[in-house]
């Protein structure tokens, strides 16, 4: 009885560490990541998803601008070393038929410049019903994933219908969802059968655990006495086959695919954008974030060198919008798209042609508090940075990075 | 207190031999075969579990996904994490009971636990279809080590040939089933294996291009000669590596606790 349940103990002891080894899903980490990596990373601009519901098959394009900031954190790995456009959904619930970064296909790693514009464009084929989060993202090495914003995407249909297939350079046209696979299960299988003839044929001498175990303890030195001639035989046999299969399988795979060639890796450079000089300049005076009431305050100097009064229209930092109503309409897209419609209160602003002057910016929202953006005081490097949409006159958009230290208001010093 | 060493009267000695001696050789049998019953199964999950642990933990990647076994890295990080298992259990199943399954029994275990998890893991649970995420097969490097075990009777000869072999053959054991995965396509006009293609269309998050240790080394140089190249040297690391693991296997048969379970 005792063993019986030993027995079971291991059993479900392997059960649970066979069912550890679960490739890593993703799932809406963009909160987890710190608040100023988020602020100091990428920004994402203008981020379009073509369709928020399609069937199996369908395609779905991801596309608009992303720029690496100029305050991208010291203490991590650069997006100027090493960096990777890609797309964070649970499993390969879509397939990608294309990625494009300025039109430079994204198959290898790249590096991206800090400050400069980057278009993409992302082609998806929907290959399993459900309704997925879907994320731009870019990995870096040594940094991890820069996660960007995320839209609900609703797939419907029958999986089994999934196509997805290639044609080689050899003119083959190929089922990816299950090519190769059928040789893999033969040989897999002939190979098994092998190591079980082998372990089988032992087994035969049952019982082999005790009596061995004694004969070998008393032969001591002369144990190889327990190997009879047949075993020997045995052992040549295997041996033989093993060494042909080896060989003959080696030959029939040179003979059916001689052509060949090893995987492919490497980096590819992608040009930036050109961007057009932007009359609007700002100075970062004073971030103060204020927690009680979940309001940041910027305090900022803003140049305009332009022909035209400008007005901030938006704030943008780690991936949440916040919209002045006054100037822009945006609104969500759906329950989880972290746009604020109208939480961004300007004060000093519209900037005259050729003036200087200070603005403040209150963007307020409860926004700062459900991503988690307010843990970025327990940050040992308090430095912010987000984008500012400014807009002419002439309904013209111009696009200033800023950033500086980030003072925190706990609401017990009157200021 | 020891009751066996306690005095009995004669008579009582007399009748309790005479009662072992004609019940003992097929009760004896039994007993043998139940222990059998009980310890083979054990062994058997016991493999499953360490053999997969210890190989997720150093080989992982490359074993997984189809895309990352290349002619560099793969074909001598298998070989190396592959053979501790073999080596020690290899030398305590020769050592204890003349039984040469410590590398093939292994192996097999292995071979059955990774394709349970691929199946379950990956292709079930998170969606990969199998031809990408198959296991590699590694009985026959097994098998080669056992029946050299076997022929030479020698932990030397296994080590200098099967150790060798075991290194050496573990890219052309693989190739076909692989081959068909490194025929070139075309896609945006860059080239790709079909390997590379669907690891770039089945999208992984977490495991960027990047990510992936292949074809990395001077040795690239060589061009065409990198498979070769890396098998003989893999090979010849090999022999000391099982080498290494017999020895591991020989001191723990002489750790004073399992004598004691023993
Ligand atoms: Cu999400």
């Amino acid at each position: 009885m005792r063993t019986l349940k030993t027995l079971l103990v291991v059993w479900l002891g392997l059960t649970a560490l066979l069912l550890s080894h679960v490739p890593a899903a993703f799932a809406h980490g963009e909160r987890a990541q710190m608040p100023q990596l988020r602020m100091r990373a990428v920004h994402w601009i203008d981020v379009q998803v073509s369709t928020a519901k399609l069937g199996v098959n369908d395609i779905v394009k991801i596309s608009g601008k992303f720029m690496p900031s100029e305050y991208w954190p010291h203490h991590v790995n650069s997006i100027e070393d090493t960096a990777y456009l890609n797309i964070g959904v649970p499993g390969p619930s879509f397939v990608r038929l294309d990625s494009r970064v300025n039109g430079v296909p994204m198959i290898r790693s790249t590096s991206f410049r800090r400050g400069e514009l980057y278009d993409f464009e992302i082609v998806l084929k929907a290959r399993r019903p459900g309704r997925y989060h879907v994320h731009t993202v870019i990995n870096v090495e040594g940094t991890g994933p820069i996660i960007g914003p995320g839209t609900w995407v609703e797939v419907t249909g029958d999986p089994a219908a999934f196509e997805n297939t290639a044609t080689t350079l050899l003119g083959q046209t190929i089922d990816l969802e299950n090519y190769g696979f059928g040789n893999v299960k033969w040989w897999s299988a002939l190979w098994f059968a092998m190591g079980l003839a082998w372990f089988v044929y032992w087994l035969t001498k049952c019982p082999i655990a005790i009596p061995r175990f004694k004969r070998a303890s008393e032969l001591g030195p002369d144990a190889d006495q327990m190997i009879t001639p047949m075993d020997r035989r045995m052992g040549g046999i295997f041996l033989a086959l093993t060494l042909t299969l080896i060989a003959g399988g080696y030959v029939y795979a040179q003979e059916k695919w001689p052509i060949t060639t090893p995987l492919q890796t490497g980096k590819i450079d992608v040009p930036p954008l050109e961007q057009p000089t932007s009359p609007v300049s700002v100075r970062l005076i004073e971030a103060r974030y204020r927690i009680p009431g979940r309001s940041f305050r910027l305090e900022l100097e803003v140049s305009n060198k332009g022909d035209s009064p400008v007005n901030v229209g938006e704030f943008a930092a780690g991936n949440l919008r916040f919209i002045n109503a006054r100037i822009l309409n945006v609104q969500p897209r759906d329950e989880h798209d972290l746009v604020a419609p109208d939480a961004l209160r300007v004060e000093g602003a519209p900037v005259a042609p050729g003036e200087t002057r200070r603005v403040v910016l209150y963007a307020d929202d409860a926004m700062w508090e459900t991503e988690r953006m307010t843990t970025m005081i327990a940050s040992p490097d308090a430095v912010v940075a987000g984008l500012l949409f400014f807009f002419d006159g002439r309904g013209r958009r111009y696009m200033v990075e800023f950033g500086g230290p980030m003072i925190p208001d706990f609401g017990m010093v009157k200021t | 207190m020891k009751v066996d060493k306690m005095p009995l009267p004669p008579a009582q000695t007399e009748l309790r031999a005479t009662e072992v001696g004609l019940t003992s050789a097929a009760e004896q049998h039994r007993a043998y075969v139940q222990a059998d019953l009980l310890i083979i199964p054990l062994i058997v999950m016991l493999f499953m579990g360490i053999f997969s642990f210890h190989f997720a933990l150093l080989v992982g990647d490359w074993d997984y996904w189809v895309d990352w076994r290349d002619r560099r890295w793969w074909p001598l990080v298998t070989p190396l994490a592959l053979t501790v298992l073999p080596g020690v259990f290899g030398y305590l199943l020769w050592e204890k009971l003349r039984l040469p399954l410590g590398a093939s029994l292994t192996i097999l275990c292995l071979t059955l636990a990774a394709w349970i998890s691929r199946y379950l893991n990956f292709h079930l649970f998170a969606d990969f279809p199998m031809n990408f995420v198959w296991p590699s097969t590694y009985i026959g490097l097994g098998l080669i080590i056992d029946c050299l075990l076997l022929l030479t009777r020698s932990f030397f000869w296994t080590g200098l040939f099967g150790g060798f072999a075991f290194g050496l053959l573990v890219y052309p054991l693989n190739w076909p089933l692989l081959a068909p995965f490194q025929v070139p396509v075309e896609l945006h006009g860059t080239m790709l294996t079909v390997a590379d293609l669907m690891g770039y269309e089945y999208i992984r998050t977490a495991i960027p291009e990047y990510v992936r240790i292949i074809e990395e080394s001077t040795l690239r140089t060589f061009g065409e000669a990198v498979t070769p190249l890396t098998a003989v040297f893999a090979g010849f690391l090999n022999i000391m590596n099982y080498w290494f693991w017999l020895w591991i296997g020989y001191l723990g048969s002489k750790a004073i606790w399992i004598r004691k379970i023993v």
